[in-house]
Formats: structure tokens, C-alpha cells, sequence
């Protein structure tokens, strides 16, 4: 173990065998997984702590309600006890620190007796099917769409492509999604008699999901074709594809060996925040197909102030999105042999 | 009432029963034209999950909808809403004094598991319901001023078990036999009869809570006492369905119960869907994956003009009523001169033709046709532009002064609609410039409820119950800010009110809450607007009785137990 200058060196206090294994490439990449594990905790510690305090500071309580019959001040002081809403604000977050530190996130305001945990548990399965799915169709064909316009730049194809992209990323997916409804579900219904539509809304694994995600998929799709064509384009007037076309290498082989790899660096940098932005559930999709998602949940319970509720969900979505970027930048030793975690 | 999402307390405006059946009324005929068992199958949506499936808990119309068809309550209204019915109980008494009612509970009522039900599980259920621990949000209207010994309920300490049960034990609840359930009342009340038919007030079973929560549990505890209401198998109730499947956030279904009292119900499935978005619940209907759905106020014309879906909608007058808060702790809204000069601006007709397509009925007084005490002999409200702009000069308003209030509006198309609309007819008629002031609606409600603004609307009633008590007590001074958001201030109305509802003579109740809404109209308490009727499509084939303000969300659903499928 050496000392330099008084100092250890780095790597030096940590266990032999760890050190071990910083050595070598595989050995630092679990270091640094590690490392940016533990990370999450500070990062999920402000979430909490940012959340708590601006959803305290919403006016309305939980208890107000959207018109009629009030409950009487009775019944919220006691409901105020039962959901310990009376305690100061630092030590209802100090508890709720606390709770979480032991996996518990409590009592959702608006289902009696409902635990935070078992209702997210009931929409993520809905929400992640979908958002899976999205993403397998959003990859290969956003991918596509961008290389094939790339390579034939300013022919048919190109415009073609691109229009598509543009058209598909300027329509809102509450318009996309009610239009296909009305097509496929209302109006082939009459057309075909009822032989034949799509089931306009709820969710099921079978023709219920094709709307959903289409609908779910056409932003990220033109956001990908688009980024990859820019990218692809970049990387074709490189001197070592002009290289490669000069050994006289076949297009398939020049582009799948040489462009690809390297224009496909920016894309796999959105497609972590993508995967997280499918994943966590689109309020619109939800809605419109009415699928009992983890995204409609987390924007009812903040119309209702369901405080456990919304803070549950937001470290559930803090957890994602901090997994997504750190398979982004894992992904990256593969793609770009450049790149060195540290 | 909670007038919600969206609200379902419905009325009839004429009289009575409304059959809803297929091929044109040819339900009177002895032949039911059933379908058979496998396709009597109902799905409905009521756009959102219940909170709870404890019916003690429940609140809102989507809930209820639950709750009655799983529970039973001791009585029920008659279908002309004239007055109650058998229910739970085959009959009642009530003494000479109005203090006592005695129930005699129907002899063979049996629980969904085939157990009787019995007077104790009745007084179980009300002590569970009146538990101020688990702050149910039906109590403190109807059973706190009710039941002797509940008017302390606010003042339990609800972290002392001790506490709680000797203010449990001493509620005037008992049950003498295991058929007659007696509750004594702390002063007369001619419409406690209707407080027993609200869906809150039913029986539960003490060892299936207990067992459902592992054990017996302190009455401080807010949890355990809940448990077995999250799972079918330990929904046990006494109503003609019971819950065989709950799909969290998707449906709720329910197959009849074949233990209920009354027989078996001719549906084998309801389904309930929570579609909140009424355009999605539009599309759904339209591909036959809805029986009943409501028509979204922008597809009214829609449906109109269309040769099949016009055949199969209906329209249902609720028990509900629009009005328009203003300010009356702020001058010059503490004049009721100026209140009811914005009154007399408005155009009811045009609002009802114009904005709600037909789907409501101009109202300028305050209890809705359908009911007891509806009225509108006193035409004080009604529109008249001229005599308006006499009552702002009168008062000595000048329009620069009101041209610095807004209507704070509530953050959804309806209300951005409908007070569009308000505000052009007061700067049209009044020559005036007020603004709406949108804002989203957990935040309207927080200000209405501290005062905090100058004109607001659509505020609403619906009838918990149709008697004139449950309408009147929302302009009592104290329910400023709770019940009404104006607080105006009506000299001797609380006393009047509280007279006719402590009156035993309905004749004489009902001269007292005349009197008392004409204090309302005459004084603008509110601006009374709007009556609303719900606009629903009902498919061919299916046939159930529609009681007024009985249907908790959607038609038919209180009389599901008659409710069947035609042949199609």
C-alpha cells in the first residue's frame, strides 16, 4: 500500500480485496455503481425535504372539499389526530424520515386504510407494462427511422421521415388519443357493426394495449428519429467512415460496424430520462384510455393533497430517474470505449 | 349532499316512477322478456374509486352508489319521495313525545354469509360509525344533532379509549330484543326518519371487523377497525348484493347476495368502472362496453342530432340547486339590495338553453322541484334587467366601485362556462366590466372557506334527503364558511329554522321553512340559478325503476334489485 507525501493513496483505506478490484475495469464499474447508489439517499432525502415543504405550503387542506357539504371542524381536528397533522411541521417530517428509513410511507389520505406502498404497488404494473412496451417500440424504430434519414439526406425518404417526426411531435397525445379512439373504437364500431374495433378505454393485455402505446410512443419516437439523424449525419463525415467507404467495405457493414455505434451516444443519453418519463406514467395516456397508472395516481393525490401519497410517489419517481441516468452512464463503457467511470 | 366530481342526486320533477325499458314502455306487460343469467350482467361507471367500501365511511354519491347496494339502511324513501318505506325494518313507532323511535327489523334479514342480523349488530354499526376517532365525514350533519349523547361528540377526547367508550355506551342506542332496535333522540325531529335511510347508518358485524384486524383492538384505534373493509371476502353486509371482486383503481363488482331477505336480484353481475374522464366513458358506451354512461355537456347537441343514441337518452331532473355566492361580510355585498340586483340580472332560461344545452331548468328559489317545499311563488329573483339596474342605484353602487371585484372561479371547463356567462349578463344588464379570477380548485375552496373573495358560483346543494331540514341548515349562521360561503346575515331565520325542525305538525314545518326560504329569495341570500338534470344514455335492453333522489350516481342504482336485462 503505498504512501505518497504523508497521504494514502487513492484507494488505499479501502478494504484489500475492494481495492482489488479497482484495478481492474469490471472492479471500478461496481465502485462506481456502488458509489452512485449511495448517492441516492442525499438525493432522496432533499426530494423529500423539497416536496414536503412546497406541498405544506399549497393552499387547501386535505380535508377541503371541491363543493357542497364541508366536513365540520370537528371532524378534521380528528382527522388531523388520526393522520398526525396536528404535530408541528419538523416533527411531522422528522417522522415521516423516520418512517421511511424503515420502508414505511404510510397511510394514503384517500382510501381509508390503504397503505401509500400497496397503492403504488397496484399501479406501477399497469404503468411499467405499457411504458416497457413503448420503449421497445421507441428504440429500434426512432433509431431506424433516424439512420435510413441520415443516409438518404434530402431525398423522398428524408422529408418523408422527418415530416412524420415533426407531425408526430406536434400533436398532443390527448388529441392523438382521443382521434384514435373516435377512429378505431367509436366509428369502427358503427362501420363494422361491432365485428370489429378497439376497446376504447381500460387495460388488459391483449388489443387494449395498441392505442395506449402508440399514443405513448409517437413524441418519443420523432424526439429519437430526429436526434439520431443529427447524430448519424455527424458521425458519416468522420474521416474514419470516409475511411471505411474508401476500403470499399458494403454500406451495411459501414454503417452497422462503424456509424452506428458511435451516432448512437447522444440517443442512449436521452433514452434514460426517456425510459423514466415512460415508466412513471403519463397522466394524459392515462386518462384518456383510463388505465389505473401510477401517473394518474400521483397527479389525483396532489389535487387532493394526499401528502403521503404525493410523497410517496415523487421519491418512488426520484428512485427511477436516478436509476435510468445511472444505466446511461453504465451504458456508456460499452458503446464508447473512451469513457472511464470514476 | 357532496356535490363532487360530478353529482347524482336525482330527482323527478313530475311525480313518481320512471321505468326506463326496452322497445318503448312494454314493461307494464306480466311477461319480463328476461335474458338469460349468463348476459344479466350491468356495467355502469361511476368515474371514481370509493374511498372505502365501509359504508359508515363513505361520503360521496360514487361511494354510495357501493354502499347501499351491499348495506341496507333501516328505511327507504318511497319512489314519489311522499315519504319513507320499509327498509332493514319491516316497521317503526315513534312515541308521542318524538323522542323514541322503536325499529322492528325484518325477522328473516339474514348477513351475505348467512348469519342473522341482529338489533346488536345494528347498535355495533352506529357505535362504529359514531366512533369520533374515526372522524367518518356523515356524522356531524345528522347524527350529532340527533341522537341523544352524540351531541358531545366533538368534545371526546379521541386519544383516550376510555374516553370514547363511555361516550360510545352512552349514546341512546338499544337493543331490547334481537329484533327491535330503539334509538332515542335529544329533541323532536319530523325528518330522523330520513336520516335512517342514508347508507351511513347500517349494521355491522363485530366479529368479522374484529376478526379481519387480528384481534380485538382499543376504540382510539384508526386502522384496525377498517381492515376488513379492503377485502371482498370480509364485506359482509346485509344488502341485496355483496362485492365479489374489488380490482383497485379499475371496477368493483358485485353479484347478488343469496342470503338477503327480500330474494335474489335478477342481475348476476354489476359492474362498477371509475372512468373519470367523461369523454373516454362516452366513447366506451358507444362501443357497447357501457350499459349506462352520462352524455358530456359537449356532446349533448351530439347525441340529440343522432338517430340511434337520441332514442336511447333520458333526461333525469337531480335534487340540486346552483346558486351564486357573493360576499356579504364585504361591502357593498353586505347590502341586500345590491345581492339582489345581480340576482334579477341574470337570465336563467338562456343560461339553461344557452350553456347547459337543455341538460337544466332555470331556478330563482332556493329548493329544487321534485321535493317538499319546492315553490316559486315568489318571483322576487327572477329576471328583470331593468329593476335590477333600479336596485344598484338605489343602493347607491356605482359601477367603478363593483368593477373592482371578480368571480373567483374554480379551475374546470363547467365553471369557466357557466361563470363566462354570469359575468357577460351582469356587464351586459348591470352596464358593468367584472372579471373572473380562475384559479385551480383546492385553492378556491381554501378561500371560500376563510372568506377570501368577492363573488363566487356555482356554488350547489344536493338532497341528502328530501325534506326541507337538510336544505335549510345551510344558511344557518353557524355553517358560514362550512355549508354556505356568503355568510349573509338573515335576522331570525336560525330561530325559524330551528323551530320547524324541531316540530312534530309537518303542516306547521312546512308554513316555517316557506317562510324561511322566502327570507333566502328576498334577501339574495344566494342568486338561485340553475336546477341541473342529468343527461343519460341507456342501452335498449336494460330495465330498472328510476326513484328520483333515490339514485345515488347513476339512474336505477338504488333499485338495482329490480333492476334486469332484456333479451337482445
Amino acid at each position: 500500500m503505498a504512501v505518497i507525501a504523508g497521504r494514502p493513496n487513492r484507494g488505499a483505506l479501502l478494504p484489500s480485496r475492494l481495492s482489488a478490484l479497482s484495478s481492474s475495469r469490471a472492479g471500478s464499474l461496481a465502485i462506481f455503481i456502488i458509489r452512485r447508489i449511495l448517492w441516492m439517499i442525499p438525493i432522496v432525502f432533499f426530494v423529500i425535504l423539497i416536496t414536503f415543504f412546497l406541498m405544506h405550503l399549497a393552499p387547501g387542506s386535505p380535508w377541503d372539499r371541491t363543493g357542497g357539504r364541508q366536513l365540520s371542524s370537528v371532524v378534521t381536528h380528528n382527522l388531523d389526530i388520526k393522520y398526525g397533522l396536528n404535530k408541528p411541521e419538523y416533527q411531522q417530517f422528522g417522522l415521516y424520515l423516520w418512517n421511511v428509513a424503515h420502508f414505511d410511507f404510510g397511510l394514503s389520505y384517500q382510501y381509508e386504510g390503504k397503505t401509500v406502498t400497496a397503492l403504488i404497488g397496484e399501479g406501477v404494473p399497469y404503468t411499467a407494462t405499457i411504458g416497457v412496451l413503448a420503449f421497445l417500440i421507441i428504440v429500434p424504430i426512432g433509431v431506424l427511422l433516424g439512420v435510413l434519414a441520415a443516409l438518404r439526406q434530402n431525398t423522398r425518404t428524408d422529408f418523408i421521415t422527418m415530416g412524420f417526426a415533426t407531425a408526430a411531435a406536434s400533436f398532443p397525445n390527448f388529441v392523438v388519443g382521443a382521434l384514435m379512439v373516435v377512429v378505431f373504437s367509436v366509428e369502427m364500431a358503427r362501420w363494422t357493426q361491432h365485428a370489429f374495433f378497439l376497446p376504447a378505454a381500460d387495460f388488459g393485455l391483449d388489443d387494449h394495449l395498441i392505442m395506449p402505446v402508440i399514443t405513448l410512443s409517437l413524441l418519443p419516437i420523432a424526439y429519437t428519429a430526429r436526434l439520431t439523424r443529427a447524430s448519424t449525419l455527424d458521425t458519416i463525415r468522420q474521416d474514419y467512415v470516409r475511411t471505411a467507404w474508401a476500403k470499399g467495405l458494403s454500406e451495411r457493414l459501414v454503417v452497422l460496424k462503424h456509424v452506428l455505434k458511435n451516432s448512437l451516444i447522444p440517443v442512449v443519453t436521452t433514452l434514460g430520462p426517456t425510459f423514466a418519463f415512460l415508466v412513471t406514467g403519463s397522466v394524459i395516456v392515462e386518462t384518456v384510455f383510463n388505465i389505473p397508472g401510477i401517473g394518474r395516481a400521483f397527479v389525483v393525490a396532489v389535487t387532493s393533497r394526499d401528502y403521503p401519497m404525493i410523497l410517496g410517489t415523487t421519491v418512488l419517481f426520484s428512485i427511477v430517474i436516478a436509476v435510468a441516468n445511472l444505466a446511461v452512464d453504465v451504458l456508456y463503457v460499452f458503446i464508447d470505449p473512451r469513457v472511464r467511470l470514476t | 349532499m357532496q356535490l363532487g366530481t360530478r353529482i347524482r342526486a336525482l330527482a323527478l320533477a313530475s311525480a313518481g316512477v320512471f321505468v326506463v325499458a326496452a322497445c318503448g314502455g312494454n314493461n307494464s306487460t306480466p311477461s319480463l322478456n328476461l335474458a338469460p343469467a349468463a348476459q344479466q350482467i350491468l356495467r355502469v361507471n361511476t368515474g371514481v374509486e370509493p374511498n372505502s367500501f365501509d359504508p359508515t365511511q363513505q361520503t360521496f354519491t360514487y361511494e354510495a352508489a357501493v354502499g347501499r347496494n351491499t348495506f341496507q339502511a333501516l328505511l327507504q324513501a318511497k319512489a314519489d319521495l311522499s315519504d319513507v318505506q320499509a327498509a332493514a325494518a319491516k316497521s317503526y313507532d315513534v312515541s308521542s313525545d318524538g323522542l323514541t323511535y322503536t325499529f322492528h327489523l325484518q325477522p328473516n334479514a339474514k348477513w351475505s354469509d348467512g348469519k342473522p342480523v341482529t338489533a346488536s349488530d345494528w347498535v355495533y354499526g352506529f357505535q362504529h360509525f359514531l366512533n369520533p376517532a374515526l372522524a367518518a365525514g356523515y356524522v356531524d350533519p345528522f347524527f350529532d344533532g340527533t341522537i341523544a349523547g352524540a351531541q358531545n361528540y366533538g368534545s371526546v377526547d379521541v386519544s383516550s379509549a376510555s374516553a370514547i367508550d363511555s361516550f360510545l355506551s352512552g349514546l341512546g342506542l338499544s337493543a331490547p330484543d334481537a329484533n327491535t332496535f330503539v334509538i332515542k333522540l335529544q329533541h323532536p325531529a319530523a325528518y330522523f326518519k330520513w336520516v335512517a335511510t342514508l347508507w351511513v347508518a347500517v349494521p355491522l358485524r363485530k366479529d368479522v371487523v374484529e376478526s379481519a384486524a387480528g384481534g380485538t383492538f382499543p376504540s382510539t384505534d384508526t386502522t384496525k377497525p377498517e381492515v376488513w373493509a379492503n377485502k371482498a371476502s370480509t364485506i359482509i353486509g346485509n344488502g341485496p348484493f355483496k362485492i365479489s371482486e374489488i380490482a383497485s383503481k379499475d371496477h368493483v363488482t358485485m353479484v347478488p347476495n343469496p342470503n338477503y331477505w327480500g330474494g335474489t336480484a335478477k342481475l348476476q353481475q354489476i359492474i362498477y368502472y371509475y372512468i373519470s374522464d367523461g369523454n373516454t366513458e362516452f366513447s366506451k358506451y358507444q362501443t357497447g362496453a357501457l350499459d349506462i354512461a352520462n352524455v358530456p355537456l359537449a356532446d349533448v347537441t351530439v347525441v340529440k342530432g343522432d338517430a340511434v343514441l337520441s332514442k336511447q337518452a333520458h333526461l333525469y331532473p337531480q335534487l340540486t340547486t346552483y346558486w351564486m355566492d357573493f360576499n356579504a361580510k364585504k361591502a357593498p355585498f353586505d347590502n341586500p339590495k345590491v345581492r339582489l340586483a345581480f340576482a334579477k340580472a341574470i337570465d336563467r332560461d338562456k343560461l339553461a338553453n344557452d350553456v347547459q344545452h337543455g341538460t337544466a331548468k332555470g331556478i330563482a328559489s332556493f329548493i329544487p322541484n321534485g321535493m317538499a317545499g319546492y315553490d316559486t311563488s315568489d318571483n322576487t329573483q327572477s329576471f328583470d334587467p331593468t329593476a335590477a339596474k333600479k336596485l344598484l342605484s338605489d343602493a347607491g353602487v356605482t359601477a367603478a366601485t363593483l368593477n373592482n371585484f371578480k368571480l373567483l372561479t374554480r379551475n374546470t371547463t363547467g365553471s369557466k362556462t357557466l361563470n363566462q356567462f354570469i359575468v357577460d349578463q351582469w356587464n351586459t344588464n348591470l352596464g358593468l366590466n367584472i372579471q373572473l379570477d380562475v384559479i385551480d380548485s383546492k385553492t378556491v375552496t381554501s378561500r371560500i372557506r376563510k372568506g377570501n373573495f368577492d363573488i363566487y358560483g356555482p356554488s350547489g346543494w344536493g338532497a341528502d334527503y328530501p325534506d326541507q331540514q337538510d336544505w335549510m341548515d345551510v344558511w344557518f349562521a353557524g355553517s358560514c364558511g362550512s355549508l354556505n360561503f356568503g355568510c349573509p346575515t338573515l335576522a331570525g331565520y336560525d330561530a325559524l329554522v330551528q323551530k320547524a325542525d324541531t316540530e312534530l305538525s309537518q303542516s306547521q314545518r312546512n308554513a316555517d321553512y316557506l317562510t324561511a326560504q322566502k327570507m333566502l329569495i328576498d334577501q339574495a341570500a344566494g342568486a338561485f340559478i340553475y336546477q341541473p338534470y342529468e343527461y343519460d344514455l341507456v342501452q335498449s335492453y336494460v330495465s330498472f325503476t328510476h326513484t328520483a333522489f333515490d339514485d345515488q350516481y347513476a339512474p336505477g342504482d338504488q333499485n338495482y334489485f329490480s333492476a334486469y336485462i332484456t333479451t337482445h
